[in-house]
């Protein structure tokens, strides 16, 4: 593992027991983060791609689930540790972002006060010091006049400045690794670009790794260097931004390029849809789980499952018995 | 007009701050909080009042109708009845509140902590919890009383606290874990925020007006409950007065003697009406669906 690799995440599985047998949410999954890097997790609704985030953070559920596999973040193990050591990396080493800014923020307790609670407890700041400090990072975040809003309750703020609220305190204890579960789907478009545009830019500065979960590939387009997608659980294609918009091979990937809608269809066009539905993970087939709904789907996809293998760029990969041809484009989003 | 442009310009302070709307408490929340207030300082200071002596039989005044003397009237026996309502204003009120705050002081902090925790800790005691709950606590409280005697106030209020137990672990255990999966608790946590942190800040003051509303409701319901207890003779023993002994002596004078069946009950009836619509205000204030915030 060299010094510019931030997270190593390999073999990682999410298994819940439920009521109807295991279910595995995330599946052997590996990939790695380079310091200073974006990378995007995209996928359909129920494609694990939120249980991802929070299992490469520790963060997964305490009852019926297992995790196996290894997620290490700057050198520390997550898997297999306990809640009070994993509490230690916790805000100082990552953060998260969350997706619904009207529930993740304490109705009861002003702004300035959340911020403070991460600064006293986890950096032993003093009162006056925290205060200080919680001011200058609201004021980072974009929000005017900062020193009022400190003693704002949530209630008193719209979507777009709580969510800017809620990355101050993420950003409270500068993380290392930054996850943004869909942070803007709560928020109207014109505020959505304002979010993206203001994590880019903190980004750079703080010289923070991202990592962007969305199922909105327009998100990712611009502000990711790297791509996984992720259909039941596994990764089914990953590699640079450019090359899955450009030179994706795995069916699912050009189904997910192609059911966002464009600004330069004619009005009225219909929009484009996967057909089916994403599988019951409780009852996955032996072969490839998106067979059922790939039009390019032979026996084979049935029966036996594409382990990833390399596509012609270097570290782009991809899980498919019958991929599309290297130089397939998609018109980009 | 010079002064027309001045209207569109909105108001700087309040930029990009919604006002919080907030349900109006009303006129009614604080006639039955004036209420309360008042019945709770007969009860503390029923000795330094001007009252004449609950306890004194005045022969020459039996079952006497309200007058200038006896402002409530007389019971069977020539006392008082305004100073035994006052009086038993005592036994009632310190009833149901010591009661409650058993039942706050154990089932509260172990809903809480099950609701928070989940696993076999939350499995187990809500097991035990609700077997408890599906005995009668009526017929409980009643076996329990009628052997352990002497009867004293403070073993009411023990009995009536431990059977309410498993009522407030189930209302606070709820009220927690739907807190407990918003994600600003997960939030916290995610900035290393302790357990004991998170329970304290995160989740007790969010969960804060569903107790304070149900704890104003408990105290109803035991009071209630005490009333009814005390009608079967099972409360303080006569001649301490308490509103369900009165009622409970007034049932044998019934044709002779309305008002000492009357005023107990209006008390009992005003006090619990004024508690339930306070605990129904004051969640309904806090309901932050409600408000449509």
């Amino acid at each position: 593992m060299s010094d510019e690799t931030l997270l190593v995440v390999r073999d990682l599985t999410t298994t819940f027991a439920t009521g109807g047998g295991d279910l595995t949410a995330v599946n052997h999954v590996s990939f790695d983060l380079a310091r200073n890097e974006t990378l995007g997790i995209v996928g359909e609704s129920g494609s694990g791609k939120t249980v991802l985030s929070r299992t490469i953070m520790g963060l997964q559920p305490r009852v019926n689930t297992t995790v196996t596999g290894s997620s290490i973040i700057d050198g520390f193990e997550v898997v297999g540790a306990s809640e009070n050591d994993k509490r230690t990396i916790w805000g100082t080493e990552v953060a998260m972002v969350f997706q619904d800014p009207m529930t993740s923020l304490n109705p009861v307790m002003r702004i300035g006060k959340q911020i403070d609670e991460a600064l006293r407890v986890r950096l032993g700041m003093s009162r006056k010091d925290a205060k200080a400090r919680a001011i200058e990072l609201l004021e980072l975040v974009g929000i005017p006049s900062p020193i009022e809003r400190y003693n704002a309750y949530p209630g008193q703020l719209s979507g777009g400045m709580r969510q800017r609220v809620v990355i101050a305190i993420a950003l409270a204890c500068s993380p290392k690794l930054l996850m943004a579960d869909e942070p803007t789907t709560g928020l109207d478009v014109t505020i959505q670009a304002q979010i993206l545009n203001l994590l880019d830019e903190l980004k750079e500065r703080l010289k923070m790794s991202v990592i962007l979960v969305t199922h909105d590939l327009g998100v990712v387009a611009t502000r990711t260097s790297r791509i996984v997608v992720m259909y039941a659980g596994r990764i089914v294609e990953t590699g640079t931004t450019r090359e899955v918009f450009h030179h994706h091979r795995m069916p699912y990937t050009r189904a997910l390029l192609e059911s966002s809608p464009k600004v330069s269809n004619k009005s009225h066009t219909r929009l484009v849809t996967i057909p089916g539905r994403p599988p019951n993970l409780l009852n996955l087939s032996p072969g490839c789980s998106f067979a059922p709904r790939c039009k390019y789907a032979t026996d084979q996809c049935h029966t036996e499952r594409p382990e990833l293998r390399p596509s012609i760029e270097p570290g782009h990969t991809f899980a498919c018995w019958n991929p599309l041809p290297v130089n397939s484009e998609a018109t980009l989003p | 007009m010079s002064s027309s442009p001045n209207l569109i310009v909105p108001n700087v302070s309040t930029l990009g701050v919604k006002e919080e709307p907030g349900q109006p408490l009303g006129l009614f929340f604080w006639i039955c909080v004036f209420w309360i207030g008042l019945n709770l300082f007969g009860a503390i200071f029923a000795n330094v009042l001007p009252l004449q002596n609950p306890l004194y039989e005045n022969f020459n005044a039996i079952n006497a109708a309200p007058g200038l003397h006896h402002l409530f009237g007389t019971d069977d026996l020539g006392r008082d009845i305004l100073a035994r309502v006052v009086y038993g204003s005592r036994v009632s009120i310190t009833v149901g509140l010591g009661s409650i705050l058993i039942g706050y002081g154990i089932g509260a902090p172990l809903g809480m902590l099950a609701a928070y925790r989940r696993g076999r800790f939350d499995a187990i005691l809500t097991t035990v919890m609700y077997l408890l709950l599906a005995f009668p606590a009526i017929i409980a409280t009643i076996a329990v009383l009628s052997f352990w005697t002497p009867r004293s106030l403070l073993k009411i209020i023990v009995v009536i606290g431990i059977a309410s137990i498993p009522l407030v672990y189930r209302v606070i255990r709820t009220a927690t874990l739907s807190v407990a999966t918003k994600d600003y608790v997960i939030a916290a946590k995610v900035q290393g925020a302790t357990d004991r942190r998170i329970l304290m800040k995160e989740l007790l003051p969010n969960i804060a007006p569903i107790a304070l509303s149900f704890f104003l409701i408990g105290v109803a319901t035991i009071i209630v409950l005490e009333g009814a207890l005390a009608f079967l003779g099972l409360s303080v023993n006569p001649p301490t007065p308490s509103w369900g002994n009165m009622i409970n002596e007034a049932r044998t004078v019934l044709s002779q003697n309305i008002w000492l069946a009357l005023f107990p009950s209006l008390a009992l009836c005003l006090f619990l009406i004024a508690l339930n619509f306070i605990g129904d205000r004051v969640r309904a204030h806090f309901d932050v669906a409600e408000n449509k915030l």
